[in-house]
């Protein structure tokens, strides 16, 4: 036992100065450049440095592959069918053309009709636009995760000792740092809001306010090694007005906070998230509603109309698509946020995947699950784009406001722009959107046998 | 994947055993991926899962194609009526019927190949299962295709089946005397109306060349 005590105590003094060190760079490399802005750009070349492993992991993947004969999974984001381009009307026409003998400007049902629907029917069946963007984007480079790669087998040594190490300074290594920095980050956030509340209203207590804010956004900012290209920061959203952008995970809250200085409009939640929210909304007024409040619509109007016309309160930051998308598409944006009549300050958020998916299945994983997902990726890379900002016109009603400012969204962050409700990863379809196909069928043989019978 | 490779939509009595499998191991992936995300990951699919799909809430006929899936005599089963949950080969076999037409199938082949894809459709109409598409039959199928349109009064959908009705009658069995009853179309009569359209270029589902998208990368 006498034995072991140096060894032991050796133990001790290497961890302590291990720590000591790892909390020394921390404070220097990460915190201090967080509270004042700046950036050593190492991020970046870690990028860098990860990108170029990855292509060499690909081509390895990929030469094993064909070594071996295994077949190597191919993304399809086309979907797997080849659908004709034809309209409803041509088909129709052409498939009565093909057989019937009567003339063709007396149409009337036939049974021929009923083929259309089916196959179309089927090929919804085999493959469909919409429950395809409800899962992860599928990569065609693999990224050390094998979380996202279906073909991981054993291909290689070189490749497996890799992804082994991968896995190690991913676990041991950066997971505990972003633990630290998180934790570092929250803290600071509820405490210095917390102090800054107790201030008198002033020009001081707005600045302290937003300079704490930042800070802290800053700093959870670097516990997610998110790397963050803004573009266009001119058409930043200033007061008054309201900035909307598309939803792929939570973190986008952070990603936009971390730039700018917003009112978050949202419902209370208990737990860590309640003591962050009562303390935030001490330094400056966000709009947080009670849990029964959130289902009455006309008061959540209310007082994102009252919040607005203050001109002295901040920019709101809301997110209208209701739920969150892979990123591969932009759905329906919910009308609310479009009545108020403020100036919208659009944003389109992309994620590149290649170094961590950043989209929060909510039906797959929970909270926790999901941040532990984040924090063990090798890094969050993302584009930022500040649209100009948008009025409704005076001939468009909400919808189609909402639809213009999603459109521009989309075509900014290389989306696809769909007319489907991001609710639909729960509910079913709107009747509304059921009549359409069928009300077109039948004016084709309606309208032609009234025609018909009044002549 | 577990599926074996020999299954009835390759080697079922549409393809005789010698010709080469005709939907190739990509496809059966495909659609084995599909059927897990229909499925939710368990074995079978039960009709509520194809509420999952939004897309096909446009479809006015959506009730008769899911049922389609279901109704045991699309299924090759002995029994008649309508099964509970079907496997992945029971949703293969489906979606066997929807196959483009291959170019070296003979004469035998390419009928036997249509009979099965309209008997298909006869099964679609004819939902008490007795084998005859009776008058209220085909107006339920009308006023499926009919029903989107609320401003159509119930008299004017009934006067379109009706009319269709007595053409297809006049077809089947030329004209009728004042007493006589047409009891409703045999599958006989079904194939008899089809004489002619060539319905196996319409009734089919083509999967994209995957080599094509590779090369795009």
């Amino acid at each position: 036992m006498f034995l072991l005590l140096p060894f032991d105590s050796l133990v001790v003094n290497l961890l302590g100065i291990s720590i000591t060190v790892l909390f020394t760079l921390l404070l220097v490399f990460i915190i201090v450049p967080a509270i004042f802005g700046v950036s050593f750009g190492i991020r970046k070349v870690y990028m860098k440095t990860l990108l170029k492993i990855f292509q060499w992991a690909t081509l390895r993947i990929e030469r094993g592959a064909k070594e071996k004969n295994h077949p190597l999974y191919k993304p399809y984001v086309n979907g797997i069918i080849a659908k004709e381009p034809t309209s409803l009307e041509e088909e129709i026409k052409e498939i009565r053309r093909s057989g019937s003998s009567k003339a063709l400007d007396t149409p009337e049902f036939e049974l021929s009709d009923i083929f259309y629907f089916c196959r179309k029917g089927i090929e919804t069946i085999m493959d469909d636009e919409v429950t395809k963007r409800f899962s992860a984007e599928e990569l065609e480079s693999w990224n050390l995760l094998s979380r996202t790669n279906y073909n991981f087998q054993y291909i290689s040594l070189r490749l497996t000792v890799l992804w082994g190490l991968g896995v190690l300074i991913r676990y041991c290594f950066l997971l505990p740092l972003r633990i630290a920095l998180a934790f570092t980050g929250i803290s600071l956030l509820v405490t210095g809001t917390t102090v800054v509340g107790y201030l008198p209203n002033g020009r001081c207590k707005e600045f302290l306010s937003k300079h704490v804010h930042l800070m802290c956004y800053r700093i959870c900012v670097r516990a997610l090694t998110a790397i963050i290209t803004y573009h266009d920061r001119e058409n930043r959203p200033r007061n008054g007005g309201i900035c909307v952008a598309n939803h792929t995970s939570p973190i986008d809250v952070i990603i936009l906070a971390s730039d700018g200085y917003y009112a978050m409009v949202g419902q209370i939640h208990g737990g860590l998230m309640g003591v962050i929210q009562r303390a935030m909304v001490k330094a400056c007024p966000h709009v947080w509603f009670e849990r029964s409040e959130v289902k009455d619509r006309h008061l959540v109007a209310r007082r994102l109309t009252e919040h607005v016309q203050d001109k002295s309160k901040l920019p709101i930051l809301i997110f209208p698509e209701g739920t969150c998308i892979n990123n591969t598409s932009v759905m329906m944006f919910k009308k609310g946020s479009f009545e108020i009549g403020a100036t919208v300050y659009p944003v389109a958020i992309k994620y590149d995947p290649q170094f961590g998916d950043a989209f929060w299945n909510s039906s797959k994983y929970g909270m926790v699950t999901y941040l532990l997902r984040m924090m063990t990726s090798w890094a969050i890379v993302c584009s930022v784009w500040y649209l100009p900002p948008m009025t409704r016109q005076p001939e468009e009603d909400a919808v189609q406001f909402a639809n213009r400012v999603k459109s521009a969204i989309a075509r900014q962050g290389g989306l696809v722009d769909l007319l489907w409700d991001g609710g639909l990863k729960r509910e079913k379809v709107k009747d509304t959107f059921k009549e359409e196909q069928q009300k077109l069928y039948s004016k084709m043989i309606v309208g032609n046998h009234e025609d018909r019978s009044r002549s | 994947l577990g599926v074996s490779r020999g299954l009835p939509c390759a080697q079922g009595p549409l393809s005789p055993p010698s010709s080469p499998p005709t939907v190739t191991s990509e496809q059966i992936e495909h659609l084995h991926r599909r059927f897990k995300q229909l499925s939710r990951d368990q074995l079978t699919i039960r009709k509520e899962n194809f509420d999952s799909i939004p897309d096909l809430e446009f479809n006015p006929i959506r009730g008769k194609i899911v049922h389609a899936f279901f109704d045991k005599r699309n299924l090759r089963q002995e029994s008649d009526g309508l099964a509970d949950e079907i496997n992945f080969e029971d949703f293969l076999t489906i979606m066997s019927y929807f196959r483009p037409i291959e170019m070296n199938m003979d004469e035998e082949q390419l009928d036997r190949f249509r009979k099965e894809k309209l008997k298909f459709l006869f099964h679609m109409y004819d939902s008490d299962h007795d084998g005859k598409i009776t008058l209220q039959e085909y107006r339920n199928v009308v006023e499926e295709l009919l029903s989107g349109n609320p401003h159509l009064e119930k008299e004017s959908v009934r006067s379109i089946a009706d009319g269709a009705m007595m053409e297809a009658a006049s077809i089947c069995v030329g004209q009728m005397g004042p007493d006589q009853v047409y009891e409703g179309i045999t599958f006989e009569d079904f194939l008899k109306m089809w004489q002619g359209i060539d319905i196996e270029t319409k009734m089919h589902v083509r999967f994209l060349n995957m080599e094509t998208i590779a090369h795009c990368y």
